[in-house]
């Protein structure tokens, strides 16, 4: 099956006043199949963003490429958005507009039909919950409805490719809760999903394959039980999680990634 | 044919984001009237009618005029000033800082470039508008040309555009939204105040003449006041006009993606 995201050699770095560029990813080469959740995993500051900034074509790289559909997204940015739908870890949504209205602008960006347009968004806004707070402004709405509001604005064009950047991060275990199965649910109709996360148990339960980032390069790139089996294998991990309190756990995908780099998820450095 | 349906293609994502903005506008309308329609209508009021019947006739350009016909010129031009400078300026850092959404426009097929495009042509329609509805008091009480207010619409919006770029620039070059005051101060207010709004540009110091006669205000007023109040046409004014213009036009829309993309 041919993937419906491609990263070819992406390079990225940023000019600095007085210092070399600073380098932000380097090489970056994977695939994202149709129907996958392909999870790239690392902390804060290793490239994730600057990744899902070249590969929705607003950043352009220093070198590689990046195909979607087939379409270059730098050289042919049109016809290659037209098969994207990009959910950002930054709030864009649109607050001089309600929720149905915020949907139906987007959805005329991509030029769909008004009549599909709302039928397609009603079915969104049902589906994530939102259906309620329709006619509701912005800024009514909770951070975790927000956050879901984006997710659907991202997949009003039914796109083949979805670009989700850290989309759980703030949330609460409920509403967290509601997008990992909306996520589960969406893959089923084949669109090729990129998920960048820091949370380690988002990656193991949603993705498929996971490239693990750190300062700006892949670290490896396996599906999540290869990634444990390679690196740390099936030994139980014994932790003293107080003190003179120890407990036993399977390995995860912490532990590999603490392996490959000797820091945690969340940054700091193994003791 | 082929052509025009070509263009029509290309224009169709500017056309997309300017009708963003105005779905905003027609959503808002009330506050949209009042804050494109009654500020020039204050200051014709006050300086044309008010100021004007104390003053009488002012001669500019060896050419007598009432002054409330003079002001009535001015009021066009500042209101595309004012409308074009603010909007852009505030509106777009707003949207660009806050909203996010220049981004969020650019992540659909919609370009960031066509999203600038979007933008300054919306804050240019407003000005417009604006500047239309005194051109068109100024008809209705018989002091302006109504051919020449007519012709002028299409500078107005040129215009208008001008000092859209003006503000988008410096929302670009702006790290805070307070930030923005600085050219509020020293560049719109000044231009307002010494480029022939309310009195003839002959009552300044030669040097300040000179320095006025460069800014983009004092070239558009000069092209308005030919077209409405037939004063002589002055090409030099169009030149420093489409100087300015090209200029903006350039800088404002490179300087904002700069900022976007890094």
């Amino acid at each position: 099956m041919s993937a419906s995201l491609e990263v070819r050699n992406l390079t990225k770095s940023y000019q600095r006043k007085g210092h070399p560029p600073f380098v932000a990813v380097s090489d970056l080469s994977f695939e994202v199949r149709p129907g996958e959740i392909f999870g790239l995993l690392g902390p804060n500051g290793a490239g994730k963003s600057t990744t899902i900034n070249c590969l929705t074509g607003f950043y352009p790289p220093n070198s590689g490429e990046v195909l979607i559909e087939g379409f270059n997204v730098h050289k042919e940015p049109k016809k290659a958005k037209q098969h994207l739908g990009v959910c950002s870890q930054e709030d864009t949504l649109d607050t001089d507009f309600d929720v149905l209205d915020q949907m139906i602008r987007y959805g005329t960006f991509y030029r769909m039909d008004h009549f599909e347009i709302v039928k397609r968004a009603r079915f969104l806004l049902e589906t994530l919950g939102l259906m309620e707070k329709s006619n509701e402004l912005i800024e009514n709405l909770s951070g975790g409805m927000r956050r879901k509001l984006q997710v659907a604005r991202a997949l009003i064009s039914n796109p083949k490719v979805l670009v989700l950047d850290e989309p759980t991060t703030g949330l609460d275990p409920e509403a967290r809760r509601v997008l990992w199965h909306f996520l589960t649910e969406n893959r089923k109709l084949g669109t090729a999903t990129l998920l960048s996360t820091h949370y380690m148990e988002e990656a193991e339960r949603l993705c498929d394959r996971i490239a693990i980032l750190f300062e700006g390069k892949i670290l490896d790139l396996d599906t999540p039980e290869a990634l444990i089996a390679k690196h740390i294998g099936n030994e139980v991990i014994e932790e003293e999680i107080r003190p003179g309190v120890f407990w036993k756990r399977n390995p995860n995908l912490e532990d590999v990634f603490l392996k490959l780099t000797g820091k945690s998820l969340a940054g700091g450095e193994h003791a | 044919m082929i052509r025009l349906a070509q263009l029509q293609e290309k224009l169709w994502p500017i056309r997309c984001v300017w009708l963003r903005y105005f779905d905003v506008y027609r959503k808002n309308w009330i506050y949209g009237v009042v804050t494109t329609f009654v500020e020039p209508l204050l200051y014709l009021i006050s300086f044309g009618y008010g100021l004007g019947s104390m003053i009488g006739n002012v001669e500019s350009n060896g050419i007598q005029v009432t002054y409330r016909q003079f002001v009535f010129a001015g009021v066009v031009a500042q209101s595309i000033l004012f409308q074009g400078f603010f909007e852009a300026a505030y509106g777009s850092f707003v949207r660009m800082y806050y909203q996010k959404i220049f981004k969020a426009m650019a992540s659909t097929p919609i370009t960031l470039s066509e999203v600038l495009w979007g933008e300054l042509l919306w804050d240019a329609t407003k000005g417009t508008l604006s500047a239309a509805t005194v051109l068109g008091l100024g008809t209705l009480t018989g002091d302006f040309s109504p051919l020449g207010s007519l012709i002028a619409l299409p500078l107005c919006f040129l215009g208008a555009l001008l000092f859209s770029s003006l503000g988008l620039w410096m929302a670009a070059l702006s790290e805070t939204i307070e930030q923005l005051s600085y050219p509020q101060y020293l560049v719109v207010f000044p231009m307002f105040l010494f480029c022939g709004v309310y009195f003839p540009l002959e009552s300044l110091p030669e040097t300040l003449q000179t320095l006025a006669s460069l800014l983009p205000l004092t070239a558009l007023l000069s092209l308005i006041r030919s077209l409405t109040l037939d004063f002589p046409f002055q090409p030099q004014a169009m030149g420093v006009f489409i100087f300015w213009l090209v200029l903006l036009l350039f800088i404002s829309r490179d300087t904002m993606s700069q900022r976007l993309v890094k």
